[in-house]
């Protein structure tokens, strides 16, 4: 396993802090400005504490104390910004950082250490205390956060990540990549060490659900009250859809003794009260995205026969000479698709990028259907939907399992 | 007559048969040497698959974004360098195998011609391999992409990269044989400079009314405030 390397600098600089209770990091790019005003806010509104609390942050400046810091019991710490690629890296950009402050962590002997997103949104005294109590009060391993999304946000997490994760791995985590989360001493070092090792090392996302769930560690969900604003200028659907779910599967790849042996789903405690989606959801215009579907599916058919077993295909096409008002994706043929596209990645049938590519106009295809179907459902309903999708993922495990264990057998 | 016919028939068929008698020896001796490299390029290939699963290579080359295995998905390294040692064998012993059969019948200048084209063989297969993985390599890259950006014309764009570097690869090889000559390369260039020629007069002439009312449009399009997206998939 690699691990990340901090500079002599902020070694030395954790060193002289020694080991503190609370480490609060922040990733991505953030004004040394605004952090240590939002920083001297939360640190107000915290009162008086015991614990000796670090704020983490991005930056090549020199470190120095935020303005307002009461005592010597909060100590403002700079680590070295992670380089910044192109726009579709902005996950790999956020594994990195997370790995440093996780690092970080580790180094300082943190009892706890939250992982914050760079927009601070998640930086005020609510969401922190509510992480902090799931984390030290419930003593769990690792706090994700659920967010008041509506039911057309974060779909191809909604549509892949979360349900592959939770039939995969069993446990029920609504963010397996959240934006931030909490870990306790013991996962923080764990989690240091998760960065696959070799050229891919510092291109690898951080999955803090999935390495929780192989160490059967305890997971806790927290509600809060927090809107992350992804900016997608720059961003292509295809190029961001390989990234996130071709670091799913090669996560499938890496723990495939473990979840084979995982049967069902268990239940993740969760605290705080539950916020309403913020926007009015009115229904949306699913034909671009059908078109989409219907565009693959005339010229993809030499790819996604490499992928697909003739059934699977078969289904497709039915699919294909629908209506664009009946069109509607069953959720077994979606679960089957995000299964062989698995099988495909792992036994590298095709090449990877193309493999991936051509994933894009099938989840497209989902997504027509999803919104077609929820479009006059409450935010409710839609989330019973979405429950019904991760429990078709689990039903239909048996079939992954068979065919990631004979990929060569017979599968008409 | 008939003596002289029946006498002029015999000594063509002594002549064949002698023939035959001189080359047999070369042409056992060309099949020896092929079977004997034959099993020493299967013993070596199985040697070396031992070898690189015992390391595993292919493991280890997996780790690389831009492995061998995206090239060339089906092969797994190991596979492609056990065929490698394999054919390479195989090739060395057909090379052996012609110098006994011209050592065996006494028959010269047969491996000095085959040797000295030897290379030209090479260097043409190494093109012709590398042209083929290639185009289909670009040509389902751009297919995924073109779909990916709802372009209709997909596959023909796909179809027209692939054919370019098919073409583009049959012609190098060819010149690369030094078979055709210069015709190759002006059949080539007529090809290549009739198919710009051709695009370009389809575009300049025949769209030109069409580009001009789009540009028009475009110019006189008010700035629109792209509404906001209500769908997010991140």
């Amino acid at each position: 396993m690699a691990r990340v390397e901090l500079p002599e600098e902020t070694k030395r600089r954790i060193e002289a802090i020694g080991s503190v209770d609370v480490l609060i990091g922040v990733w991505g790019t953030v004004g040394r400005d605004g952090f240590y005003e939002r920083a001297a806010q939360v640190i107000a509104e915290l009162g008086e504490t015991a614990q000796k609390i670090v704020f983490a942050f991005p930056g090549d400046t020199p470190p120095e104390q935020p303005p307002s810091a009461p005592d010597s019991t909060v100590v403002c710490l700079q680590y070295p910004s992670p380089s910044s690629g192109p726009a579709g890296e902005l996950w790999i950009e956020a594994a990195s950082a997370q790995r440093s402050i996780l690092e970080i962590a580790a180094l300082l002997n943190a009892g706890s250490c939250l992982v914050l997103n760079a927009d601070l949104v998640a930086l005020h005294v609510q969401s922190i205390q509510m992480l902090l109590y799931a984390s030290v009060e419930k003593q769990c391993d690792l706090v994700t956060p659920i967010y008041p999304v509506g039911k057309y946000d974060g779909l191809i997490n909604s549509g892949i990540l979360s349900p592959l994760t939770r039939a995969l791995y069993g446990r029920r985590v609504r963010y397996p990549l959240p934006f931030e989360f909490g870990v306790s001493a013991r996962l923080s070092t764990r989690l240091a060490l998760s960065a696959r090792s070799g050229n891919q090392a510092d291109r690898s996302l951080l999955w803090p659900a999935t390495v929780a769930a192989i160490d059967a560690a305890p997971i806790g969900q927290v509600y809060l009250d927090v809107h992350h604003h992804v900016p997608t200028e720059g961003l292509e659907l295809s190029v961001v859809l390989a990234q996130l779910v071709g670091s799913a599967f090669l996560e499938m790849e890496q723990y495939a003794a473990q979840w084979q042996r995982v049967r069902a789903s268990q239940q993740t405690p969760t605290w705080g009260t539950p916020t309403p989606p913020p926007v009015s959801e009115e229904p949306i215009d699913a034909k671009p995205m059908i078109d989409s579907f219907l565009l693959g599916s005339k010229n993809l058919d030499e790819v996604w026969r490499l992928v697909l077993p003739p059934v699977t295909l078969l289904e497709l096409k039915h699919l294909a000479r629908q209506s664009p008002e009946q069109f509607r994706m069953p959720d077994t043929l979606w679960v089957k698709i995000v299964y062989d596209f698995a099988l495909a990645h792992r036994l590298r049938t095709i090449s990877r990028t193309h493999l991936l590519g051509a994933l894009t106009p099938l989840y497209l295809g989902w997504v027509a259907s999803y919104v077609r179907e929820v479009s006059n459902m409450t935010h409710a309903a839609a989330e019973q939907r979405l429950e019904q999708l991760a429990r078709a993922y689990e039903d239909n495990k048996p079939y992954l399992v068979s065919r990631w264990r004979w990929p060569d057998r017979f599968n008409p | 007559m008939w003596n002289q016919v029946e006498q002029s028939l015999h000594q063509s068929m002594v002549r064949v048969i002698n023939k035959i008698a001189i080359l047999l020896p070369g042409i056992l001796a060309f099949i020896v040497a092929l079977l004997i490299f034959l099993v020493i390029a299967w013993a070596l290939a199985m040697l070396a698959r031992r070898i690189l699963i015992a390391v595993k290579f292919d493991e280890r080359m997996g780790k690389g974004t831009g492995t061998i295995a995206e090239w060339t998905p089906r092969y797994t390294p190991t596979l492609l360098i056990t065929r490698v040692i394999f054919w390479g064998f195989i090739i060395i012993g057909l090379l052996v195998g012609v110098s006994a059969f011209e050592a065996g019948s006494s028959e010269a200048g047969i491996s000095a011609y085959i040797f000295s084209y030897i290379p030209r063989i090479i260097g043409a297969a190494i093109l012709l391999l590398a042209g083929t993985v290639l185009g289909r390599f670009l040509s389902r890259s751009v297919l995924i992409a073109s779909v990916n950006l709802n372009l209709s014309y997909a596959r023909i764009l796909s179809m027209g990269v692939r054919w370019l570097i098919f073409v583009l690869t049959a012609a190098m090889v060819l010149d690369h044989l030094a078979l055709g000559g210069e015709i190759v390369e002006l059949a080539f260039g007529i090809l290549f400079g009739g198919i710009v020629l051709a695009l370009a007069l389809a575009v300049g002439l025949g769209s030109r009314d069409l580009v001009s009312r789009s540009l028009e449009r475009e110019a006189a399009r008010p700035v629109e405030v792209p509404a906001p997206e209500r769908l997010h998939h991140f």
